[in-house]
């Protein structure tokens, strides 16, 4: 995200001094003319959880007011590297997908696997990928401790620490090594991202390809905004820090579950400078259903509570005033819970009782009301440059609401209840209504309250039908955001497939025998997975169970056979098209091993991008220069496989993306320059089509291991037979994948 | 669900809702005596309809020819009830043409969600069963927005003159019909020439309106004069209000809808739209918040609403597609649609009770009258009700007479005489009494006349007390 590129900056900043004065006023209001004598106690929580919320908004403005733009210097060579992956009870094969990205990695390194739960299993593995493996002897401070392990057991300049479950791209080390050449930088920072998009804190919008993380504020604004400040902060993963750094404050930091942010605020407290470089270079697993989730955030809010009260950043000498008040507003958060607590409650207690936490609702309290509320909203929305969406933000405040309590709780209780959980990742995740029982009770206590108050008013029991309406809306709206939660938790319960499956076109051979013998085909693989994939391809699905598979992917074949567990076929105008979905088995695993780097170096990262993470506020809307679009034919998604035939005739195996009748999109498995021209051989079932055409231009795909490029041919004769036909197959695909 | 029992479903939704404003009014359309509006208008109507010199006519804040004349007829057919009958069966039409207008402007679920915030509120229930010249106006008012929205819908210049024009003709009958609405004019003509042009608002409204105007000065047997306008201008004058209280009584009743309609302006797709519709409701609330008269600000609220309810209707799609966290399951959809009409609708039934003892009661004052009461009796009241006790009691004495007191009384204080021919004396300080305190009267109360019975009327806003007075025995 290039935040220098972005419009109206100056006004968003603007926008938000007048809703920071509008609140000052709004509050002040509050408090001079609202309270209710009758009720002081109510009125009083209400005002503060909204004062909180201004508070959070206060520092969240001040801490995205400026977010850095960085452009990665180059990696000195010669630097010595040792990459930790700290690990507890993570399966295996989580952690196996890590280590092959971490071997993938291009600079020079040691890959060092820290082991807290001393397994055989996880030792040999190590030895298979030819990976240190270190497992202390006592497991004190929990992750903090495990890496201060393996930073006793490392020589190296520079450490990379990254989670289980988090592979990273081949360059990783190559865009953060280069921040190094400063020698006050004592950690870079990328962001932490994650690969499964089904995922219980994402949501998704196949139609606009837009996808919502809830992390995405964070990792895309916040981070960067505190890098201005240069309080960004190491988040326990997807970083490099400088052994030098760590040496001076002792190691990382102990003393909190969450070491990460006391370890950068120790760092930060000695002098030492953060870098945050805005890329994502590594893609995890989040947390896929509520329960780890929970687990999760209970850790923040709990590693929270100790930092605040343990070492709070506020008397921490060394530190600047940004560093001081970016570090309180990542501390605070955990405070949400009761601020929503107070906002989920009032209403039910307004309907039940017919108390208020002001001495009346009338028109002049809306005046007041409405403006303040609408450009706080435009105000959050605008600073958080696309990424915010106040609604989603709102449904995760009532899923994590009790979460942060509890954390509260936990930060009480006695100190075993404060150990380390890790997050379940992978086949851990455990379905339970237990966690959602919070939003339950909310949208049961709003609901109830709402049937009351009107049962009330209608037996002319009570007379305040305003504050009964307003109310109820309130409540309404809180048990949106409940259900909203529920339902999608409940989604995740019951999802069918074990691994998120990645939607990639590699070209592909599949074999399988029928009454004529054997037949072989060429098709594109719909989605892929080492566990399985999904095949489009033209003509009727295969009569047999059993099916032999060759992925054609950069630089190498992977042969397998497969299961076929499902189809789909349709049909217009006498072809056909189907659908196989296809269980793979017996794949030796170094052909799976390399199915999983091809996923997680490059498949991954080219899905992502596929999908926007940020959408435009109003303000860029508003001042974007619209220029006309070019006039284009109209593109059908195609999912062809294709040969491209090369001057050299060298062919070229490559996935049709997409086709119109004057040129199409393919996906190759090497370069092929603009202005060569080509003879592009679509296989539709059994048919070969040929058409003439030039490449008009290519983008390659960033990709060590795997090179790819996409390219764009303009057929030699548009609307020719040929083009026809292949948009007519085309259209097939299109109304099999989009059904 | 498909399109076709979809469809069906609609219009049974749209009959439910409209039967429901029927039997709802219907239900309780004896819910009070007479009102003294009602009784006027329905004497007016009748006095124009025989020939007969209107005393009232000249004073009446709305044209004669229109509802009282109706009035007068219902009236004949089907006496007090058979008058709120027709208003009810107008007020049904108006949310027809208020489920149309939205209809083509934003489709027919919104229709559907105008309707039934429209018919859910307190006010158009209230209104169509008071047998006054408020929902008939409302009903040419809300005719009138029907035929501008259409007009915009139109592929002919033919038709969209002649809906333009039909929708002139009805926004000038709502025009005379209550003197207030044409503050509706100049809005209106403002929508058409940025929606139509300034050329055809010259050809298909302003020359028709000018027309009727003219017509209307021209033959109409009372047109407005200046004795109207120092009516309205006292009647201002003995209402007025401080602002913040104006404000809280005139949002009271369109508090909610206001709130609704204010989502609308976050609608994805017509938030344009509601912001002019919200624009439209503002003249009649800024006429009372300008003048800061209070008088009949709970009736003339219902012109407003015939605009805020579609702006409202884009609200509630708003709002419900915040609550289902834009998720598109119907049945959340359904869920949250439902329960905010719920609301809206208890809201409507709640304001409904109130404004049904806003006024009082008098049916005890009547049964007093006719069971002491004589043909021929005279009759002085401390306010300007007599018509209604005329109105009430004609069928048993149609020759009682029920004036101000102030005719009745000669001489000077503190030697004053009440004549002789006054057989009672009503006297209703807090309501149709206020202007004229009995206190005013005290002496000739006290030397004339003795207390006979004093009646405690309960209203939504408290309790009032109305004093019947007979002659004292010398």
């Amino acid at each position: 995200m290039d935040f220098k590129r972005l419009k109206g900056e100056r006004l968003r900043r603007v926008i938000a001094v007048v809703s920071i004065a509008v609140t000052t006023y709004y509050l002040y209001w509050r408090v001079t003319q609202t309270f209710n004598p009758n009720a002081l106690f109510f009125s009083w929580a209400l005002w503060c959880a909204e004062l909180f919320g201004f508070f959070t908004t206060l520092l969240f403005y001040f801490t995205v007011w400026n977010p850095t733009t960085r452009t990665a210097p180059a990696a000195p060579e010669g630097l010595t590297v040792d990459v930790f992956i700290p690990t507890k009870n993570e399966p295996p094969e989580v952690l196996r997908k890590t280590l092959l990205a971490c071997n993938d990695l291009v600079y020079p390194h040691r890959t060092v696997v820290l082991d807290d739960g001393g397994r055989a299993e996880i030792e040999a593995l190590c030895a298979e990928l030819g990976c240190a493996y270190l497992a202390r002897p006592s497991h004190e401070h929990a992750k903090a401790g495990n890496l201060n392990y393996g930073l006793e057991h490392s020589e190296a300049e520079f450490v990379a620490v990254f989670d289980a479950d988090h592979a990273p791209l081949p360059h990783f080390l190559d865009r953060l090594l280069g921040y190094f050449g400063d020698d006050k930088v004592g950690f870079a920072q990328a962001p932490q991202e994650f690969y499964n998009i089904d995922s219980f804190q994402h949501r998704v919008d196949p139609r606009r390809k837009y996808v919502w993380s809830e992390q995405g504020l964070f990792y895309y604004v916040i981070q960067p905004g505190r890098d201005h400040w240069n309080a960004a902060y190491f988040v326990g993963t997807c970083a490099v820090l400088r052994r030098a750094a760590l040496d001076d404050i002792g190691g990382f930091a102990t003393g909190s579950i969450t070491e990460d942010m006391l370890t950068s605020i120790r760092l930060q407290a000695e002098g030492w400078g953060s870098v945050y470089h805005n890329e994502p270079l590594a893609f995890g697993i989040a947390a896929e259903t509520i329960v780890p989730f929970h687990i999760q955030r209970r850790r923040w809010g709990l590693g929270g509570w100790q930092v605040f009260f343990k070492a709070n950043p506020l008397f921490l000498g060394g530190l600047s005033l940004p560093q001081r008040l970016c570090y309180l507003a990542s501390l605070i958060y955990p405070f949400e819970g009761f601020q929503k607590l107070v906002f989920y409650a009032t209403p039910p207690i307004a309907l039940f009782t017919g108390i208020l936490p002001m001495h009346a609702m009338d028109i002049y309290y809306l005046l007041h009301f409405v403006p303040y509320y609408a450009i706080s909203i435009f105000a959050f929305n605008e600073m958080g440059r696309g990424y915010g969406g106040n609604l989603l933000l709102e449904q995760f405040s009532m899923g994590k609401f009790f979460t942060y309590m509890s954390s509260m709780l936990a930060f009480l209780l006695p100190k075993r209840s404060r150990a380390f959980a890790v997050t379940p990742k992978g086949g851990d995740s455990l379905a339970s209504y237990r966690y959602l029982a919070p939003q339950i009770a909310v949208c049961a206590a709003s609901l109830a309250a709402i049937a009351w108050a009107l049962a009330g008013l209608l037996l002319g029991r009570r007379s305040d039908e305003f504050i009964i309406a307003v109310n109820s809306l309130w409540a309404l709206y809180n048990t949106g955001l409940g259900i909203a939660i529920v339902q999608y938790a409940r989604r995740k319960f019951v999802q069918r497939r074990a691994e998120f499956r990645i939607r990639d076109n590699v070209p592909l051979f599949y074999r399988y025998t029928n009454g004529n013998g054997r037949e072989k085909r060429l098709a594109v693989a719909g989605d892929l997975t080492p566990g399985g994939l999904s095949i489009v391809t033209v003509g009727e699905a295969p009569p047999a169970r059993t099916i032999e598979l060759e992925l054609i992917l950069p630089r190498g074949r992977v042969e397998t056979v497969g299961y076929l567990a499902y189809s789909r076929t349709v049909g217009v105008n006498g072809q056909a098209a189907s659908l196989l979905g296809v269980k793979l088995n017996g794949m030796s695993p170094a052909r799976r091993d390399r199915l999983s780097r091809y996923l997680t170096g490059l498949a991954v990262p080219k899905y992502l991008d596929e999908f926007s993470t940020r959408y435009e506020t109003y303000l860029e809307r508003r001042l974007a220069e619209r220029r006309p679009l070019a006039e284009r034919a109209r593109r059908t998604l195609a999912l062809l496989p294709v040969v491209i035939v090369k001057y050299d005739n060298r062919p070229v195996y490559g996935a049709m993306q997409d086709v119109s009748e004057t040129g199409c999109l393919v996906e190759t498995q090497c370069a092929v320059p603009a202005g060569t021209r080509v003879t592009l051989q679509t296989v539709i079932g059994a048919d070969i089509v040929e058409t003439g055409g030039v490449v008009a231009r290519m983008l390659p795909l960033e990709s060590r291991h795997f090179p790819e490029a996409l390219v764009g041919i303009r057929f030699d004769e548009a609307g020719s037979e040929a083009a026809r036909r292949i948009v007519s197959v085309a259209e097939n695909i299109r109304g099999l994948v989009e059904s | 669900m498909n399109a076709a029992v979809r469809s069906r479903l609609h219009w049974i939704l749209l009959a439910g809702l409209l039967a429901y404003g029927a039997v709802i009014s219907a239900a309780r359309i004896d819910y009070n005596s007479v009102f003294v509006d009602e009784a006027y208008h329905i004497v007016m109507g009748r006095q124009v309809a025989a020939g007969e010199y209107c005393p009232g006519c000249a004073a009446h804040a709305g044209s004669v020819m229109t509802w009282p004349l109706l009035a007068a007829y219902a009236d004949a057919a089907g006496g007090l009830y058979g008058a709120r009958a027709l208003n009810v069966a107008f007020g049904l039409l108006l949310t027809l043409c208020i489920y149309l207008a939205a209809r083509i402007l934003f489709g027919r679920e919104f229709g559907l969600l105008a309707a039934a915030i429209f018919l859910f509120s307190g006010q158009a229930l209230y209104l169509m069963k008071l047998a006054t010249y408020d929902m008939t106006a409302a009903l040419f008012l809300g005719a009138a927005l029907l035929c501008f929205v259409a007009a915009g819908r139109m592929d002919s210049t033919v038709y969209e003159g002649a809906a333009l024009a039909t929708g002139t003709v009805l926004l000038s009958l709502a025009a005379i019909t209550k003197y207030i609405l044409p503050v509706y004019i100049p809005v209106c003509v403002v929508y058409v020439i940025l929606r139509h042009g300034i050329a055809r608002c010259l050809l298909f409204v302003l020359a028709p309106l000018s027309a009727f105007m003219l017509l209307f000065f021209m033959f109409s047997p009372y047109p407005p004069n200046p004795q109207v306008l120092s009516t309205i201008e006292e009647v201002r004058e003995v209402s007025r209000l401080p602002l913040r209280t104006l404000m809280n009584w005139t949002f009271r009743w369109l508090a909610l809808a206001y709130l609704l309609a204010a989502f609308g302006l976050f609608h994805e797709r017509f938030r344009r739209q509601a912001a002019g519709l919200i624009v439209l409701s503002m003249p009649v609330i800024m006429i009372h918040l300008v003048t800061r008269a209070e008088h009949s600000v709970n009736k003339n609220v219902v012109f407003a609403l015939i605009f805020l309810a579609p702006a409202a209707a884009l609200g509630v799609d708003h709002i419900v597609h915040l609550f289902t966290m834009r998720e598109p399951g119907a049945a959340l959809r359904r869920f949250f649609t439902v329960s905010i009409l719920a609301v809206v609708c208890v809201y409507g039934v709640h304001n409904l009770r109130w404004l049904e003892r806003q006024h009082p009661d008098v049916a005890p004052l009547i049964e007093f009258f006719e069971r002491n009461g004589f043909d021929g009796m005279t009759v002085a009241t401390n306010g300007w009700d007599g018509v209604l006790y005329e109105y009430a009691l004609e069928a048993r004495f149609p020759r009682a007479r029920f004036d101000h007191i102030s005719w009745f009384i000669s001489g000077e204080e503190p030697n004053r005489r009440l004549d002789e021919g006054v057989a009672f004396v009503l006297c209703q300080d807090d309501y149709y009494g206020k202007h004229y305190p009995s206190a005013l009267f005290a002496d000739v109360l006290d030397s004339d006349c003795t207390l006979r019975e004093d009646f405690t009327i309960i209203h939504s806003w408290g309790e009032t007390h109305a004093l019947i007075y007979g002659r004292k025995q010398r």
